[in-house]
């Protein structure tokens, strides 16, 4: 599971993300919304183990991410689309490199390898060069390199910026099928139809804070909008028109 | 073998063999370029030498020219005889002849006769005219000079009572070792940095420019871990690569490919265990220079930023790398201890065959520690989140329209960042360069004065007044309290013979300009009273307003973000190198301690003025003795030591200032919240 607690990050005098408390139980997707800015890619670095929280905590399956960053991160899978791939190693090179590195070894990295290049149907082009694969291909292989060590989290940022709808629904088939082996996935996403299809929670964040969290029928109701694009416009109006002052 | 690091240096072996532009400069260029670019450039020189030798100059001879000298020239293969109508000079610039004899006036029997030779000393032709037509006119002389020898029925010897004859004992190898040794140490340290130089930028900087990085630091692996395996593979191509460069350069010379040496009578070999040695001592700087890339290029953003960051280095190292070339420099333990050059050196005694055992291990340990400073360096940087995702994102702050700022009132709490203040520095010692110095040659001493107000003190606050910053906040414009200014005085007071000691000492290691030394007391003596408040008032009091504001003000205002002691020893170096000139190395160390001192009164205080007053006093000291003889005579002998029973006196008052200063300012939380600049 994933837990939150008061964890703000602040770059000098700017606070990205103030007192951020949530937690994320087995088997459930949450989902962070927000306009850009908001503090949801920083809020999923510092429990990724890449940044370092400013104050307050994050503990992935106890593992505090802080104090034993190392144990946190095998236990987590991170995938953002910011992420790239080595172009000059083979789709299969790369995600038996990230094997390697969790630690696996001889005959279980090979088995363990050859598992997610099925599993994610890369089985065509295992070995051509990553810079040569298209961007659907990448995605794949990206989930493939992630999911080697097969972490009971799942860290995803944004996971189908930029796909196209077939590439966008192979993550979403993934992520539905990952819930149901029980893990834990926490998602940011700018995409609605995404959150009604997937989510079974979401926390809204604005300007670092968490301003609502529920889930998508709960939010609805409570902001008496007839969807959740209308209900979260209604938030972020509501922040427009409120003035300045307290909120920097 | 599976830990981190080994399984990080394998892939990242494995990728970095399959660029093809690190391939390109490791194994192509040495292995193909080299020799072919060598003997290419030979061919060429030996073309070039024959083609001038292939067809006579034309040359002239003017003046009262005998016919005994125009028949030499005549009969010279080397040169044709050519008329001059007007000016000779004129012909030469045309190209019509390649140089003139002009021949002065017949002379009494036992008088001498001049003969001016006109050449075109930046014409190879010319030059190659010239010695010819020297010749020509020398076994003229030696005609006439045979005949006066006859005449008086002396002997041909008469005229050489000694004939002297040089007689080298290098043999053919040595000067092979000798020649080699001044051209290929540069050779090889360049093409070691070269080696490491794109695998370095693109293991760093191309790995966050294509987000990879973000990927890798996701996994569980230490940054440690991290940094070694890439370190490795950077260190093992610029390894790979200066020992193919190092095989290939040998075997170009030693097959006797190359004509030049040969004609020359020059041997080269290298015996087999200097090349090993060689190589030996290419590893540590092959990790030096690994470590230093990789540290520079993780900070960058991108390859294209890295490589104009890893640039300048790469010039930087180059320059100790060719002091073996110049004549004159001896080896010894300072340069094996200086980065690079003492490499450099060593393999030049290994060439020319007199290598010591203590020096060659001197750089080799030295060189060792080096590479283990910067490899600390690198994982430092591999452990700094904002090096590795950026996030101080400061920029906003100076991100306004020049143009509106103009128009716009100061904001409170506004500052320059670090790079503004420093660009602004960097800018006015520019300025301050090529300005002062030309104010200073047409107007003298007011000169100085003007530079001073008008190069440093106006765009100070012109910087202030035009990017709205807080002047109260940038300039550190609060007043002083009296323990302040008695702290102040006190550490001007002690650091004096501190600073003089280190001086001295320094200048057994530097050599002193004593002309310059000498210029300058002549300069400040003071034969009345007039005289002396003037040189108060150009070079005590003016400095300490004008340049204050510039290194105290700005500069230290500008980069408060620092940790403090990056930002006082910052300011101190800075201060320290503008005041540096060729002549002046000496002065850098002691005027950048003194910036330092006068930084941290400043930060700690709050107040610009409590170093204005400490810069005055340290100015006006020197000024005191220095311009009074009397004084001068009992105090400054420069070649003395400093009179040592005022070095612990200044300790201890330099001690009770820094406690002065301590004891009257709060703390750091308490002075942000009285609103002082810089807590």
């Amino acid at each position: 599971m994933i837990s939150f607690s008061a964890l703000s990050k602040c770059y000098g005098p700017l606070t990205a993300v103030r007192e951020l408390t949530l937690q994320v139980e087995p088997g459930e997707v949450y989902a962070l919304l927000g306009p850009n800015g908001a503090g949801k890619t920083t809020a999923l670095r510092c429990l990724a183990t890449l940044l370092r929280p400013s104050s307050g905590s994050a503990a992935v399956c106890g593992a505090d991410v802080s104090v034993d960053p190392l144990r946190a991160r095998r236990r987590i899978a991170f995938l953002s689309s910011s992420m790239g791939l080595y172009e000059r190693l083979s789709a299969r090179e790369l995600v038996a490199y990230f094997g390697r590195l969790h630690g696996l070894a001889g005959a279980a990295l090979t088995k363990r390898v050859d598992e997610v290049v099925e599993l994610f149907a890369i089985g065509d082009f295992s070995g051509r060069l990553c810079g040569k694969l298209s961007t659907g291909q990448r995605q794949r292989v990206s989930l493939a390199r992630a999911l080697v060590h097969d972490p009971p989290v799942l860290i995803l940022d944004e996971p189908t910026l930029g796909l196209d709808v077939l590439s966008g629904r192979t993550i979403h088939d993934f992520i539905v099928r990952e819930r149901g082996r029980g893990k834990t996935i926490l998602l940011s996403t700018h995409q609605m139809d995404e959150v009604d299809l997937l989510a079974d929670r979401v926390g809204i964040l604005r300007k670092g804070e968490l301003v609502a969290e529920g889930s998508p029928t709960e939010l609805v109701q409570s902001l008496g909008a007839p969807n959740l694009t209308k209900a979260f416009l209604a938030l972020m109006s509501e922040w427009a028109l409120v003035p300045e002052e307290g909120s920097a | 073998m599976n830990s981190a690091w080994w399984v990080v240096f394998r892939k990242e072996l494995l990728e970095t063999l399959r660029d093809k532009r690190t391939l390109f400069v490791m194994v192509a260029v040495p292995v193909f370029l080299y020799p072919v670019l060598l003997i290419g450039t030979e061919q060429l020189f030996l073309f070039g030498a024959r083609n001038l030798d292939a067809e006579p100059s034309p040359v002239a001879v003017i003046g009262d020219a005998p016919a005994a000298l125009l028949d030499l020239v005549e009969a010279s293969e080397a040169l044709t005889l050519t008329a001059v109508a007007g000016d000779a000079v004129a012909a030469m610039r045309a190209d019509q002849v390649m140089a003139v004899a002009v021949v002065g006036p017949d002379v009494d029997a036992d008088d001498t006769r001049d003969v001016t030779l006109l050449f075109d000393a930046a014409s190879d032709r010319s030059q190659r005219a010239h010695t010819q037509l020297r010749r020509v006119v020398e076994a003229w002389r030696d005609t006439i000079l045979d005949r006066r020898l006859r005449d008086r029925g002396l002997p041909a010897t008469f005229s050489s009572p000694v004939a002297v004859a040089d007689s080298s004992i290098a043999r053919p190898a040595d000067m092979g070792g000798y020649t080699l040794g001044r051209v290929l140490p540069l050779l090889l340290v360049m093409m070691t940095v070269l080696g490491a130089f794109y695998p370095a930028i693109d293991l760093a900087a191309g790995e966050k420019e294509r987000g990879t990085l973000e990927t890798l630091m996701t996994a569980p692996v230490p940054p440690g871990a991290i940094v070694v395996g890439k370190f490795v593979t950077v260190a093992l191509i610029g390894v790979t690569a200066a020992g193919l460069n190092l095989a290939s350069m040998l075997l170009t010379f030693q097959t006797g490919a190359l004509q030049v040496t040969e004609a020359i009578g020059l041997e080269v070999s290298v015996p087999l265990i200097s090349v090993a040695v060689i190589f030996l001592t290419l590893v540590p700087l092959a990790v030096l220079f690994g470590a230093i890339f990789l540290a520079i290029a993780v900070r960058s953003g991108s390859f294209k930023e890295a490589q104009n960051a890893l640039t300048p280095v790469y010039m930087l190292a180059l320059f100790p790398a060719m002091l073996p070339v110049f004549p004159g420099i001896d080896f010894g333990p300072v340069l094996a201890l200086t980065p690079v050059a003492g490499v450099s050196f060593l393999f030049r005694d290994l060439m020319s065959g007199n290598a010591g055992w203590l020096l060659g291990a001197l750089v080799l340990v030295s060189t060792t520690f080096y590479a283990g400073a910067g490899l600390i360096f690198a994982a430092r940087a591999f452990g700094n989140e904002r090096v590795l995702f950026g996030g101080d994102d400061t920029s906003e702050v100076t991100a306004d329209p020049w143009a509106r700022k103009l128009w716009s009132r100061a904001r409170p709490g506004r500052v320059p960042t670090p790079s503004a203040a420093l660009g602004f520095v960097a800018l006015i010692a520019v300025l301050f360069f090529f300005g002062g110095i030309r104010m200073q040659i047409a107007w003298g001493e007011s000169g100085l004065l003007a530079a001073e107000w008008l190069l440093l003190l106006v765009p100070a606050v012109l910087f202030v007044a035009l990017g709205r910053f807080d002047p109260g906040l940038t300039l550190s414009l609060r007043a002083p309290k009296a323990p302040h200014l008695l702290g102040a005085t006190l550490l001007i007071a002690g650091a004096l013979p501190v600073v003089w000691l280190v001086g001295w000492l320094q200048s057994f290691v530097l050599p002193i300009p004593w002309d310059l030394l000498e210029g300058l007391e002549e300069l400040m003596t003071a034969q009345s009273v007039d005289r002396f408040l003037w040189l108060v008032l150009i070079l005590a009091l003016t400095p300490a307003l004008c340049e204050e504001i510039v290194f105290r003000g700005v500069l230290l205002g500008g980069t408060r973000t620092l940790e403090p002691w990056r930002m006082i020893a910052l300011n101190g170096l800075v201060f320290g190198a503008f005041h540096l000139s060729f002549q002046t190395v000496i002065r850098f160390l002691p005027t950048a301690m003194l910036g330092a001192l006068i930084a941290w009164a400043v930060w700690r205080t709050g107040s610009l003025w409590v170093g204005t007053l400490m810069h005055f006093l340290n100015n006006a000291t020197i000024v005191v003795l220095t311009s009074l003889p009397v004084v001068r005579e009992t105090f400054s002998d420069p070649e003395a030591p400093p009179p040592l029973w005022l070095v612990p006196i200044g300790a201890l008052a330099l001690g009770v200032g820094l406690l002065v200063i301590v004891r009257s300012t709060s703390s750091g939380a308490e002075r942000a919240a009285e609103g002082v600049p810089g807590s």
